[in-house]
């Protein structure tokens, strides 16, 4: 369990350096809040996932969910420290994770490349309706549910 | 410290690769282009993922297999801090998330959609059984797991699976970028329902949907990003039950019902 966490927290700030840049060049954010910023963001991630490995010995859950409930209640508004939440993460854009994530999945998909030239035009086809049909049947049935429930 | 030592041996090439790819991608920056259909926004991870793709075994061969997998255990890294963000989001805002809870809740099951769009046309072109692993979900990492359980790695359906989840890895985060770009010129559906409709399930592809839809509706940017992420949150959570309960006997289901008909109309075809 702690050998988990020390992993984690050496991987959280690697990838961190990558963020801030983002955060810097991409969206011109100054550097101290941004590095403020993303300390914050680690630090509710790390604790998600703490949560996270310690539950899956009873229930197994994606640990994204254990990571974003974390944060959810810091930032409800019955929170003590919702205010300091919500006000350091703000430098931080929603987008800065993007660029590292783009370039880690790109790192990742390389491996499938040689499968990837195997598979026919027929199963390409298939994949694009695939994600295609999930895109715009999920629009379909959010966009009629929040007319119909007046959310929108 | 042996356990340091073997990290940074497995991480650092990965590690200094995507810190050069980042920097390069953010300069470059946000590329818009004016097509035919709509605007094609690239953004820079769209340009990470590319030469990403082009460093691993099978074309630089600057990082191998081995590394290329570190990449994939890094990208759950990278999503926590996101996730993270978005759940602040969620929480400041929890009066908007409950006001449009019904939507988001309902929206899972359009995920099951696809089954009548894919399955149909996979037996056109003459698919059989691994049509029904290929068009039952959106196949991403839990789907191939639950498919390869239900059944076997051999199985016809397995491999439906696997292919479009190969093809889904290479393709898909640039496909999606696209595809929320075009499906949101048309107009027809609310920025904060094809916010919802990101959340298909895989967290590159939801960033680069969102990503995309932020750009054009930038009023609405930080709820599309909130509601694509609480959205994926859920998939994430049910996607192996509705996979189960719902999709695979959905996709055997009507793959029975319209096999003979679209199949053998192939079959009679094939023999004119």
């Amino acid at each position: 369990m702690k050998r988990y966490v020390i992993q984690q927290m050496a991987l959280l700030c690697l990838v961190s350096v990558i963020m801030i840049l983002t955060n810097l060049i991409g969206y011109d954010m100054p550097l101290t809040d941004s590095i403020i910023g993303i300390l914050v963001l680690d630090g509710i991630a790390l604790c998600g996932l703490a949560i996270s490995k310690y539950m899956s010995r009873f229930i197994h859950l994606p640990s994204m969910m254990y990571v974003s409930l974390t944060a959810l209640l810091l930032a409800c508004p019955i929170s003590p420290v919702q205010a300091w939440i919500v006000e350091t993460t703000s430098q931080v854009a929603f987008m800065a994770p993007v660029t590292a994530l783009g370039a880690f999945a790109g790192i990742s998909l390389s491996k499938d490349l040689k499968n990837f030239v195997k598979m026919g035009w027929k199963m390409v086809f298939i994949t694009l309706l695939v994600i295609s049909g999930t895109f715009i049947f999920s629009a379909l049935v959010a966009d009629v549910v929040l007319k119909l429930t007046h959310a929108v | 410290m042996k356990n340091a030592k073997t990290m940074v041996r497995k991480y650092w090439k990965v590690y200094v690769a995507a810190v050069v790819l980042a920097v390069i991608c953010d300069m470059i920056g946000t590329v818009k282009i004016n097509t035919g259909i709509g605007t094609l926004t690239l953004f820079p991870m769209v340009f990470a993922v590319i030469l990403g793709g082009l460093l691993g075994p099978d074309v630089l061969k600057l990082l191998d297999t081995e590394q290329s997998k570190a990449g994939g255990t890094l990208v759950l890294v990278v999503l926590a801090p996101f996730m993270a963000k978005m759940g602040i989001s969620a929480g400041a805002n929890l009066g908007k998330l409950v006001s449009v809870g019904p939507a988001l809740i309902l929206q899972e099951f359009g995920n099951l959609g696809t089954v009548f769009l894919s399955l149909p046309i996979a037996l056109l072109l003459g698919l059989k059984k691994e049509a029904i692993g290929a068009c039952y979900s959106i196949n991403r990492d839990s789907n191939l797991g639950l498919t390869t359980d239900i059944y076997g790695p051999d199985a016809a359906e397995t491999k439906g699976t696997f292919a479009v989840y190969i093809v889904g890895s290479v393709i898909g985060t640039v496909f999606i970028s696209i595809l929320a770009g075009v499906v949101a010129s048309w107009n027809i559906f609310h920025p904060l329902a094809l916010g919802m409709a990101s959340g298909v399930g895989s967290g590159s592809m939801m960033l680069a949907a969102t990503g995309v839809l932020g750009e054009m509706y930038p009023a609405y940017a930080d709820d599309i990003m909130m509601l694509g992420g609480t959205s994926d949150m859920l998939t994430g959570i049910t996607g192996i039950y509705m996979g189960t309960f719902v999709g695979l006997p959905l996709a055997r289901k009507l793959y029975a019902w319209l096999e003979p008909k679209l199949g053998k109309k192939k079959h009679r075809k094939g023999t004119k």
